[in-house]
């Protein structure tokens, strides 16, 4: 199976295959060969020669779509595409056709909205305050554009997830 | 003895305190809000009452409802454990009131050491050092002006009713003053509902070092050494350790001895902490503040005197007498103690809620891990992030590194973001290793990291390594693993009813429709070949 896949900003090229406890893999032309020798709740415990790798696989509950890999120490978060399935394409952040979400990473209550639809606004620049755990967290215009929808008001609380407003 | 006692906390500091309750045969009873009804301290007692709503004024701190809950289960003495009511003196008071022993000092005693400036007043009537500063609080900024000349720049400017670091502020020069003295009192206000200042001198390179007391009800008071409280982020603890790197056996005895007096001034009775400050070049010592409870940093004095704190607070405030004298207290090896918070240091320590997916504490010498959560816990918005203090042990400084960092990298907690990252890096400083601690050293290590991040053009950028490269392959490969499970797993259900099979019958079946899909998709060249 071909895969894209997207690491710290860079995309590589994904093959996985797997044969009872072999997985034959590439990784941007690069081959592996490895046994897994357990597999179950997202734990991966695979094994380069006899060299043990120790992974763990979730989902991001903040990010949809976008899984957190844990190498040994290492934390990892890549976003998984199928070329052939884009319509399932992982969720949060910009898309293709040029919209970008702003995605409460995590539960709070929105303090201030700093902009309002159809401003023009730069990467980069804040667009709403939420509070959690007392402290405040400029959420970030992910990309620039004109801000199309926010969904919320000052005072309301939001969910992980939730979308708070949508640039385009 | 006790037969029950109601925990007045949550989190780790209550399950700590269950524990000790079940060590000397004690029934546990806890106090949960809404937002805690399945958290791991009501699982582990014996009873447990809410006390109403998730945010901490209305349940945790609300003194009527813990007072209601204490009655209805007949406990005969409270545990406020450290934060929320533990240094309250209106809560200790009502619970006198209430004719139920509160486990700590008396309120009064509270109320004098609870007040910087009171507490000032009574380690200078002690005959302890302070550093150079006002007794009083600040009347105006005209006072502080003047009293900041005096003692020379820079100096400290705190709020009376402080902690946290609010209203703390450190003033270089005469220019800073002004703007320093309106934040600090506006925070003190919005803060402590008290925007009362006072002015210290600024002591350089400062350790911050605090000595442990002990005092029952039949006069004996003694100390159980100190505890290394340099490292700190934004004047919060994050590294304790025991002894000091200093391990200065006649600067203990001196300290010791000077905590002891304060102790022993005001009529102290339970565990108490004296924190100091140390100049690290004169080593001059200076007292800072009394707190009136068990700090988060006890378990480091455990290790290394072999002392329970908790239970000795339970005993004493059963009346019994300490079980040790001071000539008993014996200090062997070395601790230190890691507070494992909900916070991602990645991105500016911004607090990380949610729901820990997968916990797996580590064990092995030496290493104990004190934990307020479990696999499935949900880490609240509402509370203080610490969700565990991971401590090591060891019969050197050197022992205890070793065994921290260990356990550090086999500690594992998904689904949130820790602090675990960096703590592994630094058990790996340099100047962590070499004990060079003081107030600065978070701010030094963290320039360091952002140097080597961020290298000059004078510096090669480093490469990475073929190591990371394939440690970031093997990442992806496991990305790519639990993607193609999922997205199978989700076609398989779509495709026919769920039988009953073994995770790996199922994934010998998606290796099965996986060959396939590559044999009928792939020309042979794009099978990878093997390594």
């Amino acid at each position: 199976m071909k895969l894209a896949a997207e690491l710290d900003g860079q995309d590589h090229e994904v093959i996985v295959r797997t044969e009872e406890h072999a997985v034959f893999a590439r990784i941007d032309g690069r081959a592996y060969e490895l046994q897994i020798n357990s597999a179950a709740h997202g734990e991966y415990l695979l094994l380069a020669g006899n060299e043990v790798h120790n992974c763990r696989v979730e989902n991001s509950a903040q990010r949809p779509g976008l899984l957190v890999v844990h190498v040994g120490t290492r934390r990892y978060e890549i976003n998984v595409t199928d070329p052939r399935r884009l319509n399932r394409s992982a969720g949060a952040g910009v898309h293709h056709h040029g919209s970008a979400e702003i995605v409460a990473s995590m539960p709070g209550k929105v303090v201030r909205v700093l902009v309002e639809i159809g401003s023009q606004v730069e990467a980069g620049a804040g667009i709403v305050v939420v509070e959690a755990m007392k402290m405040q967290n400029e959420m970030k215009a992910p990309k620039g554009g004109v801000v199309v929808s926010i969904n919320l008001e000052a005072g309301a609380t939001v969910n992980a997830g939730d979308v708070l407003a949508v640039i385009e | 003895m006790f037969r029950k006692i109601l925990i007045a906390n949550r989190g780790e500091i209550a399950v700590r305190i269950i524990r000790a309750c079940r060590d000397l045969d004690v029934s546990p009873v806890a106090l949960y809000s809404e937002a805690d009804a399945d958290a791991l301290h009501v699982r582990m007692a014996d009873e447990a009452v809410c006390v109403g709503p998730p945010a901490s004024v209305e349940s945790y701190l609300n003194i009527e409802a813990v007072i209601a809950a204490a009655r209805k289960t007949g406990a005969e003495a409270i545990h406020p454990g450290y934060g929320f009511l533990a240094e309250n003196a209106d809560f200790a008071r009502a619970v006198e009131a209430a004719s139920i022993q509160f486990i700590g000092p008396s309120a009064n005693v509270m109320q004098v050491m609870g007040s910087k400036t009171s507490a000032r007043r009574a380690a200078v009537a002690a005959g302890v050092p302070v550093v150079p500063g006002t007794v009083a609080p600040l009347q105006s900024f005209a006072e502080a002006q003047q009293v900041a000349e005096r003692y020379g720049y820079p100096v400290m400017l705190k709020a009376s009713a402080g902690g946290g670091g609010k209203g703390m502020r450190l003033v270089d020069s005469a220019a800073e003053l002004q703007s320093a003295f309106d934040t600090a009192q506006s925070e003190a206000s919005a803060a402590f509902g008290d925007s009362e200042l006072y002015l210290e001198k600024a002591v350089e390179r400062p350790r911050h070092i605090e000595i442990q007391v002990f005092a029952d009800a039949h006069g004996n008071v003694v100390h159980l050494g100190e505890r290394e409280c340099s490292i700190q982020r934004r004047h919060q603890k994050v590294i304790e350790e025991c002894p000091s790197p200093i391990n200065d056996p006649d600067l203990r005895a001196r300290m010791g001895e000077a905590a002891v007096l304060i102790a022993r001034s005001v009529g102290y009775l339970g565990a108490g902490t004296v924190e100091f400050l140390v100049a690290d070049a004169t080593r001059e010592f200076y007292f800072l503040e009394m707190n009136t409870r068990l700090q988060v940093e006890h378990p480091v004095t455990e290790l290394v005197t072999g002392f329970d704190l908790v239970r000795e607070q339970i005993t004493v405030a059963a009346g019994a007498p300490l079980s040790f004298t001071q000539a008993e207290v014996r200090w062997s090896g070395h601790a230190i103690e890691c507070r494992v918070y909900a916070e991602d240091p990645d991105n500016n320590f911004f607090p990380s809620p949610g729901i820990i997916s997968f916990l797996q504490a580590p064990a092995g010498p030496g290493i104990r891990d004190d934990a307020g959560v479990r696999s499935g816990s949900e880490v609240s918005i509402h509370y203080d992030p610490l969700i565990s203090k991971l401590a090591a042990w060891g019969s050197t400084r050197v022992e205890a590194i070793d065994r921290l960092r260990r356990a550090l990298d086999e500690y594992q907690i998904d689904g949130i973001r820790t602090t675990l990252p960096f703590f592994r890096r630094i058990v790996r400083d340099d100047e962590f290793i070499a004990g060079q601690l003081d107030t600065g050293f978070i701010a030094r290590f963290q320039d360091r990291a952002w140097n080597r991040a961020h290298p000059g053009a004078h510096q090669v950028a480093e490469q990475s390594s073929p190591d990371e490269t394939r440690q970031r392959d093997l990442a992806l490969i496991a990305a790519g693993l639990h993607y193609t499970r999922q997205s199978k797993a989700i076609s398989l259900c779509d495709a026919a009813a769920p039988e009953t099979a073994s995770g790996w019958r199922l994934s010998g079946r998606f290796a099965r429709l996986d060959s396939r899909s590559t044999l009928a998709k792939s020309s042979p060249t794009a099978v990878p070949e093997t390594e």
